[in-house]
């Protein structure tokens, strides 16, 4: 006690460096995280900046006339007839419309006509023609309506567009802006939330404002479907099989290092594959959900299993004794005791997969799912069978949006990506929450 | 000897020139020995001598061990387990098996013993089951302290509660051998008390073959005691006799302390 070598109350060198060695391993630790949160933070900010834009969208509050001679020569009312007149006749009527609006509230401008048409987005006067067609009683009155601003006027409000770069910009003009400000201060010109986007199916290249993520995002869905229907049934009765029945050989080793090659395998690898069983050879749609799903599910089901197969080993093996001794057959014995313990780690290896599914572009490509979508495909209706027209999904929204010239694409390419970002941050929230639920503690 | 002592009781399980091998190393070498009803039989023997693997013999547990072969005959009320057309999963429903380990499942306790008259559909009806359970846990030993919580958690238990459950589960299906491997090892002593009178009282309806490490637990509660070495059966008898006057030199060195 009186020796300090060996009191408790002064460390030794041995101990002095073990504390500092820990010390240092703590920092690193630290420094690890703190570069993989600020990734993160990098990532989240620059999506978000980019992005939010995408989710509000500048209308025009227009009065529209709807004169008898232009849009119902015949006078009929017949709507074959009058679906004779195309877009480009009520483009004209929208236009006027804004003119009126502008000299009401006595703002000069040097505009011309076809300036004043670039304001206006050019899908507005394809939805004015579809309101009226489906409400003919609407001709020879007026009719209020927001119409989308063009992507310009709709970028200026959003900071994308400025009198700087309007001034180089064939499409646009500072005058032009400075009109619609005018107008947005009297309140004709309004950026509000844009359901559209979420709703919408894509739009053509001179159309950023008018394109949505609609049939993107059903195509995903369907795709999701035809992976969780097949991939998780199919995944999990190999598992149990290889994993509780097989008896270990050579050829179930074989089989073990196969699937753990097939995780790793590329999926452009699985793309191909599609490409010639399901379309080539099984004379499938291309570009249609239930082939990107077939190929997804090839691509899911080596990690549904690896991570089932998991599972079920991490199920102590005196559960599986307790069970047989009590005269258990091996079937009881997986399924009543064995199972159920595995289910939370099934699961959440099941909903891994399928958010690695949803994010995954190259195979959906080589498929032909870049299908540029204009319409809602009679795939979502009853008649077409619902997974057998063309579609898309949102990755290959996101690389498609992005090739695109328009800077209004970027902004879309941007939101689509928070939108496929909060769908996997809910999988995995319920991936969390279905573990919770079936992860006993006892 | 052992003729006039199996003349002596009704004869339950007898082993004849059974071999165990796990891939290429001898497990157990040509055992041979008749086990009596209503009445406890002990195992003892240094560690790694064989008796888990004798024991597991005698339900066929060995069967899930990929590795394990199983050669020589086993008959229990002279049939042979190991015939063809012996499904294991029936044998089991009839030797009951208590492990060194309390294994009870990760459901309640009034699951963990019905689970077995359950699936052997041994209970006509929720009346009969209940009936089932509670005479099973009575006989365990285990019925007073846990008749307020059966659906609480069997794993919450302590781990003697957790040993008497799996002794519960394990008589719940009526069996008519039961083999129990160490089931005392991890228990204190008041708990190891109540299981020996447990097995005593066992004794009247079963068959019931117990390992045990402790030489005092094999003297006060078996009738019958074999000692194992080194995967042979070098004495098997009367546990008097086992104990006051062995045979053989490695028994009392056994059971003396000196080998082991
Ligand atoms: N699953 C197995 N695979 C291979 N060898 C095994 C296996 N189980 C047991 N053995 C071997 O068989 C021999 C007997 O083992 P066993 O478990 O029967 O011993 P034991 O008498 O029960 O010992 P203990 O008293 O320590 O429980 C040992 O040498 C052991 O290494
Ligand atoms: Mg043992």
């Amino acid at each position: 006690m009186t020796t300090t070598a060996n009191s408790l109350l002064v460390r030794d060198d041995r101990t002095k460096r073990r504390n500092a060695a820990e010390l240092r391993f703590r920092a690193y630790g630290l420094g690890a995280i703190g570069i993989a949160a600020l990734a993160l933070v990098l990532l989240l900010s620059s999506v978000l900046s980019s992005g939010v834009g995408a989710f509000s969208q500048t209308f025009i509050t227009l009065e529209t006339s709807l004169p008898e001679a232009k849009l119902n020569k015949s006078g009929l009312r017949d709507p074959a007839v009058m679906a004779k007149v195309s877009t480009f006749g009520y483009a004209p009527l929208l236009r006027d419309a804004l003119l009126t609006r502008i000299a009401e509230l006595g703002i000069t401008t040097s505009l011309s006509d076809k300036n004043v048409d670039a304001m206006i987005s050019k899908e507005a006067a394809a939805s004015l023609r579809d309101h009226v067609l489906a409400n003919p009683d609407l001709i020879g009155g007026k009719v209020t309506m927001d119409v989308l601003a063009d992507g310009r006027i709709d970028g200026y409000f959003k900071g994308r567009v400025t009198m700087e770069s309007a001034a180089r910009d064939g499409n646009t003009s500072p005058e032009a802006l400075r009109v619609a400000q005018r107008l947005a201060d009297a309140g004709v010109i309004e950026t509000r939330f844009n359901w559209r986007f979420l709703t919408a199916p894509d739009a053509s290249d001179q159309r950023p404002e008018a394109a949505g993520l609609g049939v993107a995002i059903l195509g995903s869905l369907y795709m999701m479907l035809v992976v969780l229907v097949l991939a998780l049934p199919i995944g999990v009765a190999a598992s149990i099989y290889l994993e509780e029945f097989a008896p270990r050989n050579r050829l179930s080793d074989l089989i073990e290092v196969n699937i753990s090659n097939l995780a790793a395998v590329p999926s452009i690898v699985f793309g191909i594959l599609g490409l010639a069983i399901f379309i080539n050879f099984s004379g499938l749609r291309q570009s249609s959900p239930l082939v990107g799903g077939l190929v997804l599910t090839l691509m899911t089901l080596p990690t549904i299993i690896i991570s089932t197969r998991a599972a079920l080993k991490s199920v102590p093996p005196s559960i599986r004794d307790a069970a047989l001794a009590v005269g258990a057959s091996k079937m009881q014995s997986v399924f009543h005791h064995v199972l159920p313990l595995a289910a939370p780690g099934i699961l959440t290896g099941t909903i891994i997969g399928l958010a690695q599914a949803l994010g995954e572009t190259a195979p959906l490509l080589l498929i032909g799912m870049v299908a540029f979508v204009r319409e809602y495909p009679a795939a979502y209706s009853h008649e077409a069978g619902l997974f057998g027209e063309a579609a898309t999904a949102l990755p290959v929204q996101v690389f498609n949006w992005t090739q695109r010239a328009d800077p209004g694409f970027a902004e879309r390419a941007s939101g689509a990506i928070i939108v496929l970002l909060v769908f996997l941050a809910v999988m995995n929230t319920v991936a969390i929450l279905l573990r919770r639920h079936f992860e006993r503690r006892w | 000897m052992t003729e006039s002592i199996s003349t002596m009781a009704q004869l339950k399980i007898s082993a004849r020139n059974v071999e165990v091998h796990y891939g290429d190393t001898i497990a157990i070498k040509d055992v041979s020995v008749d086990i009596p009803a209503n009445s406890v039989t002990a195992f003892i023997g240094p560690s790694g001598c064989g008796k888990s693997t004798f024991l597991r013999c005698l339900n066929r547990m060995n069967d899930t061990i990929n590795i394990c072969r199983v050669t020589g005959d086993i008959l229990i009320d002279g049939q042979d387990i190991y015939d063809h057309n012996v499904d294991p999963v029936q044998l089991r429903a009839m030797v009951g098996m208590v492990f060194q380990k309390p294994n009870p499942f990760p459901k309640s306790i009034y699951d963990n013993v019905a689970y077995g008259p359950k699936i052997h559909g041994l209970a006509r009806n929720k009346a009969d089951l209940g009936d089932i359970v509670e005479d099973a846990l009575r006989k365990a030993a285990l019925w007073n302290e846990v008749k307020d919580r059966l659906g609480s958690p069997g794993t919450g238990l302590s781990g003697g509660q957790q040993q008497r459950l799996c002794i519960a589960r394990a008589i719940a299906t009526s069996p008519e051998v039961l083999l129990m491997d160490e089931p005392c090892s991890a228990l204190d002593p008041i708990a190891t008390a109540q299981i020996e009178e447990l097995i005593d009282t066992l004794r009247q309806n079963y068959c019931v073959v117990i390992v045990t490490h402790s030489m005092h637990q094999a003297a006060r509660i078996s009738q019958k005691t074999a000692f194992f070495h080194l995967g042979n059966l070098v004495e098997y008898g009367d546990t008097d006799q086992i104990f006051t006057t062995p045979h053989d030199t490695r028994t009392e060195s056994y059971i003396t302390g000196r080998i082991g």
